[in-house]
């Protein structure tokens, strides 16, 4: 298998916005080819990753539209959908496409656009990504989904409602620096702790917003990518998917495959949890996060909210999480955040990252998680 | 296959006869809810309908405050993932219960429930 490297990067701000997914996408994929400083034509293949589009803007074919609107009709499309992990997925198989030989130079990534809805239209769309026989008429939302981890999690550990309002605050806290984030404002630990319930013991402060937003990677072959100065390997990505239904979860405090899946992406990079300098994770809840860096081998189970309570995971902190403000802060367009956690990466390893730079990171992890916990995709990277 | 399948509708048309149905591994002894074409123990296709009582206790629960379009009249509500005593959990949605009497390990009972047509799972007191 041949290496495969990013050799571009480039993410809209996300927010609410005017424009539609494939508008927003086809500024984030410009972006990026800009910044591999190719030509557009040198794209030999699109991975296109939107999830609700049919629910609200009534667009479905939206790959070949972005494609269209980017000034690249010709170019073949895919378009993937695994809920929130959608555009992390649509990378791991343009990434294999590569490695395979098949094609030298792809564009991927994804956008979505949701604040076009009203919130309970959003939550519904949302719990589609829930089983439809027994899960959706029970009236579960995704803030339910994790509630039930984060109440297991906290009668197995001891976890605390204000263990998961350090994370909150400490994403708000990076998100501030980025100024492509959603939320770009510090909040407190009062802020969370006083905040309104949404499915206890989450508070509305422990979510992550609708968001409207795009994100775009270039991905090249070794060959392309040596004449690349700034270019950041893919050491590995793997995918691992466990029972979509919420009653068949053998244990509700952890998500096995985030954990099947970072050992199989160690396992190909060579890599440990110890030589990871800076990460990107799912924090669409402030209990994922939590529960995330312990399945990705960096903290004891058990211990995820010690770790926030501590700052550990902060800037300056051992293990940087989320310094782009994370999904909480930065803010979560579905089809968009693998992509745009991947751009963030590969922003620290070029050490671009400016104030959030977190020093000398050569290892960076990825890792998005789609549904009721069932889909996670695990990816590292690193320079020469 | 020593017997039919129990698809999706089987199942839901006895809940709302107020019956749970489980298949049993013919092979390995797992049981499971239903639909389920392989065991995911030991690979076999050898189910066997099981009813199921009904009784268990809540291993996680969640009070829903903001809920999906078409939901809206029912917060606050409670879901709970309820392990049945035959070893097999589901999801469902707490019923006569006071929100607040919650906990993890307490004993509920199935019930069926239909709001505006739709089957859920209840889970009411034992």
């Amino acid at each position: 298998m041949r290496r495969v490297a990013v050799i571009g990067v480039g993410v809209t701000k996300f927010g609410k916005h005017d424009r539609t997914s494939a508008e927003l996408f086809a500024e984030a994929a410009a972006d990026a080819i800009t910044d591999a400083g190719i030509a557009p034509r040198a794209i030999q293949a699109l991975y296109f990753g939107n999830v609700t589009g049919g629910e609200t803007e009534r667009q479905l074919h939206m790959a070949p539209l972005a494609a269209t609107l980017l000034g690249l009709p010709t170019v073949p499309t895919t378009r993937f959908e695994n809920a929130c992990a959608t555009s992390h997925v649509a990378f791991r198989h343009a990434v294999m496409e590569i490695a395979s030989g098949v094609s030298d130079v792809i564009l991927v990534g994804g956008a979505e656009r949701v604040l076009n809805v009203p919130t309970e239209s959003a939550t519904e769309f949302f719990a589609y990504c829930s089983d439809a026989s027994l899960e959706q008429p029970a009236g579960l939302t995704f803030p339910g989904v994790f509630a039930l981890i984060a109440r297991a999690h906290m009668d197995k550990y001891g976890t605390t409602e204000e263990q998961m309002a350090h994370v909150a605050v400490k994403n708000h806290r990076h998100g501030k620096l980025n100024p492509k984030a959603q939320f770009q404002k510090e909040i407190t630990l009062d802020t969370v702790l006083k905040s309104a319930y949404v499915a206890d013991p989450l508070k509305l402060f422990d979510c992550c917003p609708f968001t409207d937003g795009g994100a775009a990677i270039v991905l090249a072959s070794e060959e392309v990518a040596r004449k690349h100065r700034r270019a950041v390997w893919v050491l590995g990505t793997h995918a691992a998917t466990d029972t979509m239904f919420v009653h068949e979860k053998r244990d509700l405090s952890r998500v096995t495959a985030t954990e099947r899946a970072a050992q199989g992406a160690y396992r190909q990079a060579g890599k440990t949890p110890a030589d990871v300098n800076v990460v990107e994770l799912h924090d669409c809840f402030t209990i994922a996060e939590i529960v995330a860096t312990e399945g990705l081998g960096f903290f004891e189970p058990g211990t995820g909210g010690l770790a926030a309570e501590k700052g550990w995971t902060s800037l300056g902190g051992k293990l940087p999480v989320n310094p782009s403000g994370g999904l909480k802060a930065k803010g979560h367009p579905i089809g968009a955040t693998g992509a745009a956690q991947i751009a963030e990466i590969v922003t620290q390893l070029r050490g671009e990252a400016g104030p959030r730079q977190v020093d000398g990171a050569s290892t960076g992890l990825t890792h998005t998680l789609g549904g009721n916990t069932a889909t996670v995709v695990v990816s590292l990277f690193g320079r020469d | 296959m020593t017997e039919r399948a129990v698809h999706l509708q089987d199942f839901l048309a006895e809940a709302r006869a107020g019956r749970l149905t489980g298949i049993r591994c013919g092979h390995c002894g797992a049981l499971a809810i239903p639909p389920k074409e392989f065991c995911e123990s030991c690979q076999q296709r050898e189910w066997q309908t099981v009813p199921l009582g009904g009784a268990g206790t809540i291993v996680s629960y969640t009070v829903i405050r903001v809920a999906p379009r078409g939901h809206g009249g029912e917060v606050p509500y409670g879901v709970a993932v309820v392990r049945l005593e035959e070893g097999v959990s589901l999801l469902g949605r707490i019923v006569d219960i006071p929100l607040d009497a919650l906990k993890s390990g307490r004993p509920v009972c199935f019930r069926p429930l239909e709001i505006s047509g739709q089957l859920l799972i209840g889970f009411g007191p034992a």
